[in-house]
Formats: C-alpha cells, sequence, structure tokens
C-alpha cells in the first residue's frame, strides 16, 4: 500500500466530510420578482372555456381541473373531472403532488379569473410548470358553453361553427339546450389546439 | 448558474457540438483506463482485475461530491437536473438482465464501443448483438411493456426514498467506496493471477 | 499517473482515470442538465433502421413511434452526437498508446468462435436489458447513481450483483 494512495484517500474522505459539515443553503427556489412579473404580463395562461371544454369532451389526459373556490361551492357545482383545492389551501403539502406535475396542464379555475389568478402566482413562485387559469372562470363557462347566444345573421361563419360547438358541449355538460335549435349542428369544427407535451431532459443511456 | 443549456446559458444549437466534445473525453478517458479489454474488465467478477470498480466508483463518488459543492455554491440548479426515474421492478429486472449480458459478452454498451473504436472485434460483435437485442425488445414491445413500466416510484433520489441527508450519504458512499479499493486489492493479492 | 501491465501496454491509474471521468460527468452535469450514456445511441440507430426499411411498421409500433418525431431525423438525438466522440476519443487514446489493431480478445483456452458467440449473446441480453431499465451501465448506472437516483442505484446493484451471480456459470469462458 502506497503512501500516496492513503494520502489520496483520506483528501477525498476528508472532501466528503466537508459536505457534511455544510451549513444547510436555504437556496432562494422562488423565481425572482422581475421574472414573475413577465410571467404575469404574458397572456398566455389564459385557456379559454372553449378550447377546455373540447378538452374534457376528448376525455385528454394530459389536463387536470382545479376549482380553487371553497369546499361547499364546490359540492354544490364544478366542472366534471375538477378537483377541489381551496385557494386557502393552496401551499398545504397535500396537494403539492398534484400541482407540480411533468406532462400536466394544471388549469385553475374559480367564479371569475381572481382567485383562479392567485392560485397560479403562488404555483408559480413555487416554480411549479403547465400552469393555466381558465378566462372569465364559471361564469365564462356558463355564458359561453352552457348558456350560449345565437351570434347575429350577419356574423362570420366561424362564428356559427363556434355557436355549434357551444351548443353540443352544452347538452354534453347537462346544460339547458337553448330553444331555438333550427340551426344544423354542422359538425364539430372548432379547431382543438393540443399543444406539444413538453418533455423533461430527456434520459442517459 | 448551471446547467448551462437548459438555462439558455449556452444556446440550444451548441448542444450536439457540446455532445461530441463530451463523449471524445469520454472516449478518451475510458480507452485510457483500459474499458476497451473485455479481460480486463470481466476481471471484476472474477477478482483478478479491480480496474472497473476502482475507475466507477471514484467517478461516481466525483461527481456527487461535486454536484453537492456546485449545489451549495449556487452553481448549479439540480432541480433542472435529470434525476434517472425509478421503475422499482424495471430496474431489477433489466438489471439482472444485463447482469448476464455483462459476464457473458465481457463489455456493457459503452466499452463495446470504446473496444470496437480501436478494432475489437469482439466489441463490434458486442455492439451489434446490442441493437439486435433492442430490436427484439421494440418488436416484442407488447409483451414487455408491463415489465417496462413496472413499479413506478417518480423521479425520486435514494436520500429521498430513505429520508437521509443526501450530504451524509454521499460521505458514507465515499468511506464504503474508499473501503472497497482497500479490500479489493487485498482479494487481488489471494486470487490467482490471470495474464491477458 | 501511468501504470504498467505486464504486457508493457500503458493504461492509466486506474484512481486518475476515476477522477477525469467523475470530472467529466460533472462538466456534463453542469452544461446539459444530463448524464452521459450508450445504449440510447444503439437505440437510436435501430430506431432509424427500422423506420427506413419499414416506416409504417416503426409509426404503428407503439416502442418506436415514441422516438419518431416529425422534424426530427431518429439520429438528430444528443446521445448519437456523443457516441460519435467517444469513438473519435477511445480510436484516439487507442492510437496514442498504440493499442489499435483488428483482434479478438479471448482467453486462449476457447476459440475466437466461441467468444464472438458469446459476445452477440451478451450483446442482446444488454440490448434487452438496457430497454428495460432505461438505461445501461453509463446512463442508469453511473450517471444515476451520480445523482443519487433510486433506480440508478437499484440497476447498478441488479447488473453487478447478477454479473457476479452468473459468474461461476460463465468462468470457462474467462479463467
Amino acid at each position: 500500500m502506497s503512501k500516496v494512495y492513503i494520502i489520496f484517500a483520506s483528501l477525498l474522505i476528508l472532501v466528503a466530510f466537508g459536505l457534511v459539515l455544510l451549513p444547510d443553503t436555504e437556496h432562494e427556489d422562488q423565481i425572482p420578482p422581475e421574472a414573475l412579473l413577465k410571467e404575469i404580463m404574458n397572456q398566455s395562461r389564459f385557456l379559454s372555456a372553449d378550447l377546455i371544454a373540447a378538452r374534457i369532451i376528448d376525455e385528454d389526459p394530459s389536463i387536470m381541473l382545479v376549482d380553487v373556490r371553497t369546499a361547499e361551492a364546490y359540492n354544490s357545482y364544478s366542472l366534471p373531472g375538477a378537483i377541489n383545492i381551496p385557494l386557502k389551501e393552496t401551499l398545504d403539502e397535500e396537494w403539492q403532488p398534484y400541482l407540480n406535475q411533468r406532462g400536466v396542464d394544471v388549469v385553475f379555475f374559480s367564479n371569475g379569473d381572481l382567485f383562479a389568478d392567485q392560485a397560479w402566482i403562488l404555483c408559480s413562485r413555487l416554480g411549479y410548470k403547465n400552469l393555466y387559469v381558465m378566462e372569465g372562470g364559471l361564469n365564462q363557462w356558463f355564458t359561453q358553453i352552457m348558456q350560449p347566444t345565437v351570434p347575429p345573421d350577419t356574423s362570420p361563419n366561424e362564428d356559427f361553427d363556434l355557436y355549434s360547438f357551444r351548443k353540443a358541449a352544452s347538452i354534453y355538460f347537462g346544460g339547458g339546450a337553448p330553444a331555438q335549435s333550427t340551426q344544423d349542428i354542422k359538425g364539430e369544427n372548432i379547431q382543438i389546439i393540443r399543444r406539444e407535451k413538453k418533455t423533461a431532459t430527456a434520459g442517459g443511456c | 448558474m448551471g446547467p448551462l443549456i437548459p438555462l439558455d446559458i449556452i444556446p440550444e444549437q451548441w448542444n450536439n457540438v457540446i455532445a461530441v466534445i463530451i463523449g471524445m473525453a469520454f472516449g478518451f478517458i475510458m480507452e485510457g483506463s483500459g474499458f476497451s479489454s473485455s479481460r480486463k474488465i470481466v476481471g471484476l467478477f472474477y477478482g483478478y482485475d479491480f480496474t472497473v470498480l476502482r475507475v466507477f466508483f471514484t467517478a461516481t463518488v466525483t461527481t456527487a461530491i461535486g454536484l453537492y459543492y456546485f449545489s451549495y455554491l449556487g452553481w448549479i440548479d439540480m432541480s433542472l437536473v435529470y434525476i434517472h426515474p425509478t421503475y422499482l421492478t424495471a430496474a431489477i429486472v433489466g438489471g439482472l438482465i444485463m447482469g448476464v449480458g455483462f459476464v457473458a459478452g465481457g463489455y456493457c454498451p459503452g466499452t463495446s464501443l470504446i473496444g470496437a473504436a480501436i478494432g475489437r472485434i469482439d466489441g463490434m460483435v458486442f455492439t451489434l448483438g446490442l441493437m439486435i437485442g433492442i430490436f427484439f425488445f421494440s418488436e416484442g414491445f407488447s409483451i414487455f411493456e408491463g415489465l417496462y413500466n413496472g413499479g413506478f416510484m417518480g423521479y425520486i433520489t435514494i436520500t429521498e426514498y430513505f429520508n437521509i441527508s443526501s450530504q451524509l450519504f454521499i460521505f458514507l458512499f465515499t468511506v464504503v467506496a474508499v473501503a472497497a479499493f482497500y479490500f479489493t486489492t487485498l482479494i487481488r493479492r489471494r486470487v490467482k493471477q490471470v495474464n491477458y | 499517473m501511468k501504470n504498467n501491465n505486464e504486457k508493457g501496454t500503458t493504461y492509466f491509474n486506474p484512481y486518475f482515470g476515476g477522477v477525469m471521468l467523475g470530472l467529466i460527468l460533472l462538466a456534463t452535469f453542469y452544461i446539459t442538465g444530463r448524464g452521459l450514456g450508450a445504449s440510447g445511441a444503439a437505440k437510436s440507430t435501430v430506431v432509424a433502421a427500422v423506420d427506413r426499411v419499414a416506416p409504417k411498421h416503426a409509426e404503428e409500433s407503439a416502442y418506436y413511434s415514441k422516438f419518431i418525431s416529425d422534424d426530427l431525423h431518429p439520429m438528430n438525438t444528443w446521445l448519437v452526437f456523443e457516441v460519435i466522440g467517444v469513438l473519435a476519443g477511445a480510436f484516439l487514446s487507442g492510437a496514442l498508446a498504440g493499442r489499435l489493431k483488428f483482434k479478438t480478445e479471448h482467453n486462449p483456452k476457447i476459440t475466437t468462435r466461441r467468444r464472438l458467440i458469446f459476445a452477440a449473446i451478451g450483446g442482446v441480453f444488454f440490448g434487452v436489458g438496457s430497454q428495460i431499465a432505461r438505461g445501461c451501465t453509463s446512463g442508469a448506472a453511473l450517471s444515476g447513481a451520480a445523482v443519487l437516483s433510486l433506480g440508478g442505484f437499484i440497476t447498478m446493484m441488479a447488473i453487478f450483483g447478477s454479473a457476479y451471480a452468473f459468474a461461476y456459470i460463465f468462468r470457462k469462458l474467462w479463467i
């Protein structure tokens, strides 16, 4: 056994032991305020009710709806498949695995935008990814999906296609199907924009 | 602050250039350490040459210690580092199959390429066999699918699983590695030497 | 830092090699946020070959289709470029040390043919095993264990444990 090896081995163990002695650093995991502001200004987190309706109807497994209202409100009515994480429990340990997911889009909604957006900001500060907010919340959901209004006759065709989709969706979700059902449902022409799934850094071998 | 490419400090376009440079360094050191010789590698399993164990453990320990010092100094964001996912049954069954391949073939995929690069025909044949094996697996994916996805436990580290400090674990691992280096020299003296 | 073995070919001191390899792996994590690998490149080659010969089959297959995308060629992956580097680096090292030579390394007690047959069998086993475990000794065991991945450690122990367990069966090949 040569002396050099003994020296090197002791050195290695010493360096490794130094690691144990290091104080636990509280690394600022949260994103800096400037970056957060930039993300807040970016409106792409808002998903329209139509898009979400289409994804629910499609039974898209890569979407998770999170109702941030209180438990009572959730129990009286919520979107199909939504889970309930009341805003005040957003930071609770038990919910973190639901909110911090890879490859699943987490969509927050409340009655309007406000509470959902607050949950979005909290989770964004925690560094979670793939977070979205349902534009207009349940109020918009009702006016757009559940009780869609017939567009004026002068509207472009797309508006009528959208109306047909909403009417069909309304029936799907058990809403009051509107009385004026004279228009033919011309197939569901809404463009379902499928986002490319984000992949984490791919593995080694 | 690293890792550099996921944080866009080095643009994505450099990714492949860096891959070639890193690969060259990797290949150079592996070949220089004797990983191109199947008989030298297999010595580990018969006790006549422990080079593989020494290189392998020294490398693992160096990287682990380095990564945690980097993390302490704030040079690398460990949350962005890829953690190999844990599929318990897949890891065990896959590992067992690979172990048989290791003693039968005398190489692992990386070392067979290194052997092939300097003209070892067994290395080339092993690489060819490797591709055939992957082809078998892909064609029979429906058979292997349950196994492949078996026992998913997430992107978890060993220290998270046992709920101990990573730094302490690395220290203990280093001590075990040094002890292994010492005891393998003792074993090597007792085992009949093989000339290769 | 050189170590002479019986035949006079020089290899690095294993600890020197280990530290260097560790630093390279550390640099890899620092730059790219991921580890090294080898079997992934072989997989890309197989996927590319199948995609070339039978594109329809590759698209329909549950496994190949994971690695085929419209805008990127299956060979255009990080690991393929890394392996090209590995081949070049190993060639360079072999050339500098005078080890470049076409030969089959085997125990003089067995024939070349026998050695090659078992090399192929070993390769097939490694091919299947590395796909099940999502990585081989470099990708899963070395790179996985370095970041303390639970799966990395389990794969490493399973590979070496099984290799020791089966060493007795294959002893005639080597000693």
